[in-house]
């Protein structure tokens, strides 16, 4: 027999109300997420007054963007970001494959919930971690003239463009491995078996076919790494010295010196980059299978 | 374990590599650590063990002050998030439009803190100034300081940074779930609140617990949108950032950072211990139901 409609089934249920609260977050994220960044585009071309922004259109923020340095240093922090995405792709998607082709089943999540722990430290205390790690007496230095490798401590790490890559290969691997054991996950084990029986390669089977079919979590992973590696400002901040400068960088720089169409300008040409990338990916690889696992 | 794969030796090597870097990734997090505990702070010869550093901080009254601002953010945040990435998920298995709703979901994942706390510090600053206008229309002072960058703001800023993180691990719990099962409870005579509490709930309350632990520990450790949209109060963060970058790292620097650390690694330590401990009774549970069937 149907039981009568309790509270829960009059709020949630098939009601207005209902439908209505199972909508909440969505339009909780319209709100406040698309709607904010879809603006950064229409704030980018405002009019900069003394200490805010008048409605107009002027393209000013953009010339200004791309005639200046900052636009070298945009370039220079996307190669620093690309270099950091091949480093992270090549120390943590093997691990990726590794868990899912020889780690039993039921250990396989257990491996994976490792890379959390150092995913889960607050990011600037990662970054800042590194200071101590990597300068002149720090910890590499030390062990490595304990050692007898080096007789001088090497100064050519922190404050340099290598640092601002370590940082961010520190900061953003555990995410290539969570999203390439996601994309292994979509892959059945047979498919391992076929390879070997049909005496496939390791090489043959990781280009033509691990790589192709895991294409998905290897590109959500990179974008994760490119597009924060350019856009955290801390990293450059703290770890890159004098000059460093990455778009999260410039577009702070800019509200601290109340630019703010410049900062929507560097906003909207990040966004731009991002739903570039994120289209590209989505077209070549059909990003959506990346949670097949989990749907 | 499935030893026709590569020989005993490759094999360890793997495991090897694998636990080396998780460790590395830990490496700087457990270096600030010890230092923190070094009475005579990083790159002394000499090294005494002290808690010192630790006594400053619960002594300092700014520190304390911003410590219970992150706290009541930590738990408005969780309150308000780990519904809203429930019924996110609950709506994500009901929609057709799947992208979309995976896509406005997971989105914020891949927006650097420094580029959305920007765009959400000019919106609110716009909101707050259309408000005021809106007032002054009317002729009244009723919608001024609605908008205004502070707590709001700041625990805005903190739903959408932890939001696609609860989604995702609600999801993963709920992939498990078998929808039959709220079905059968309905046509028992179930109404929808007792199958969703007595059947799906207790399936799922691994997840909801866990998206309630991540919530606090990306509350504790956000400074980049919280810095952008607090206005005029201090968070735990936010304080230890503008120490270092203005005093450089002191002791009681490393003693904040390590600090945070502990509430990571506790909270995620937990998680993964309950987790081990859980596949390892629900393994017991599936032998000892199998046995009998397999001995008859």
């Amino acid at each position: 027999m149907p039981a009568p409609p309790s509270f829960f089934e009059r709020v949630f249920g098939e009601t207005w109300l209902g439908r209505a609260a199972m909508r909440l977050p969505l339009a909780f994220m319209v709100a406040f997420f698309l709607i904010p960044l879809a603006l950064t585009y229409v704030w980018s071309v405002f009019e900069r007054t003394q200490f805010w922004m008048k409605p107009g259109f002027t393209l000013f923020s953009y010339v200004n963007f791309f005639t200046s340095a900052r636009l070298e240093n945009f370039l220079w922090s996307m190669g620093h970001s690309a270099v950091s995405v091949v480093i992270a792709f090549i120390l943590g998607f093997p691990i990726a494959v590794f868990v899912r082709r020889r780690v039993p089943q039921v250990a396989q999540h257990r491996v994976i919930l490792l890379f959390l722990l150092p995913f889960m430290v607050s990011e600037i205390i990662r970054v800042f971690a590194l200071r101590p790690v990597l300068q002149r007496n720090g910890l590499v230095n030390t062990v490595l003239m304990d050692l007898g490798i080096t007789s001088q401590p090497i100064t050519s790490i922190l404050y340099t463009p290598t640092g601002v890559i370590i940082g961010e290969v520190m900061s953003f691997l555990p995410f290539m491995v969570f999203a390439g054991f996601l994309a292994m996950e979509a892959l059945p084990k047979y498919v391992f078996e076929i390879c070997e029986d049909l005496g496939a390669g390791r090489i043959r089977t990781f280009v033509d076919v691990i790589l192709p079919l895991a294409a998905p979590g290897i590109f959500a992973g990179s974008v994760f790494i490119f597009v924060n590696g350019l856009g955290i400002a801390l990293l450059p901040n703290i770890l890159g010295g004098p000059g460093a400068v990455n778009a999260g960088l410039i577009a702070t720089q800019a509200i601290t010196a109340l630019d703010f169409p410049l900062a929507m300008a560097v906003s909207a040409i990040m966004m731009t980059t991002l739903l570039g990338l994120l289209y590209i990916g989505h077209r070549l690889f059909d990003l959506t299978k990346i949670l097949s696992p989990i749907t | 374990m499935d030893e026709q794969y590569g020989s005993k030796l490759t094999h360890r090597l793997k495991w090897a590599y694998t636990l080396l870097l998780v460790a590395t990734l830990m490496l700087p997090s457990c270096y600030v650590i010890y230092i923190s505990f070094n009475e005579h702070g990083f790159g002394a010869a000499k090294y005494d063990f002290t808690f010192d550093w630790y006594k400053v901080i619960f002594t300092d009254k700014l520190l304390l002050n911003a410590l219970g601002w992150t706290l009541r953010l930590a738990v408005l945040t969780t309150l308000i998030v780990v519904p809203f990435g429930l019924i996110a998920a609950k709506f994500y298995k009901t929609t057709r439009h799947k992208v979309l709703t995976v896509a406005v979901f997971l989105s914020p994942l891949f927006v650097p803190g420094d580029i959305l706390g920007s765009a959400l510090l000019v919106f609110f600053k716009n909101l707050s100034q259309m408000f005021e206008a809106f007032s002054d229309w009317l002729g009244n002072e009723w919608f001024y300081g609605w908008f205004d960058l502070g707590f709001f703001s700041a625990l805005v800023g903190l739903i959408i940074y932890a939001l696609p993180y609860v989604f995702i691990v609600i999801l993963i719990t709920m992939a498990r779930y078998r929808d039959q099962q709220t079905e059968a409870a309905r046509a028992c005579g179930a109404n929808a609140w007792q199958a969703f509490w007595h059947v799906e709930f207790p399936q799922i309350r691994a997840g909801i617990f866990s998206a309630c632990a991540f919530t606090v520990i990306l509350t504790f450790n956000e400074y980049i949108r919280t810095s952008l949209l607090k206005g005029g109060f201090d968070t735990f963060t936010s304080v230890l950032v503008s120490q270092m970058l203005n005093e450089g790292m002191s002791e009681s620097s490393y003693a904040m950072s390590s600090l945070v650390t502990y509430i990571a690694v506790a909270v995620i330590g937990s998680i993964i211990v309950i987790t081990l401990i859980r596949t390892e009774s629900l393994e017991r549970e599936a032998r000892a139901k199998a046995q009998p069937a397999m001995a008859s």
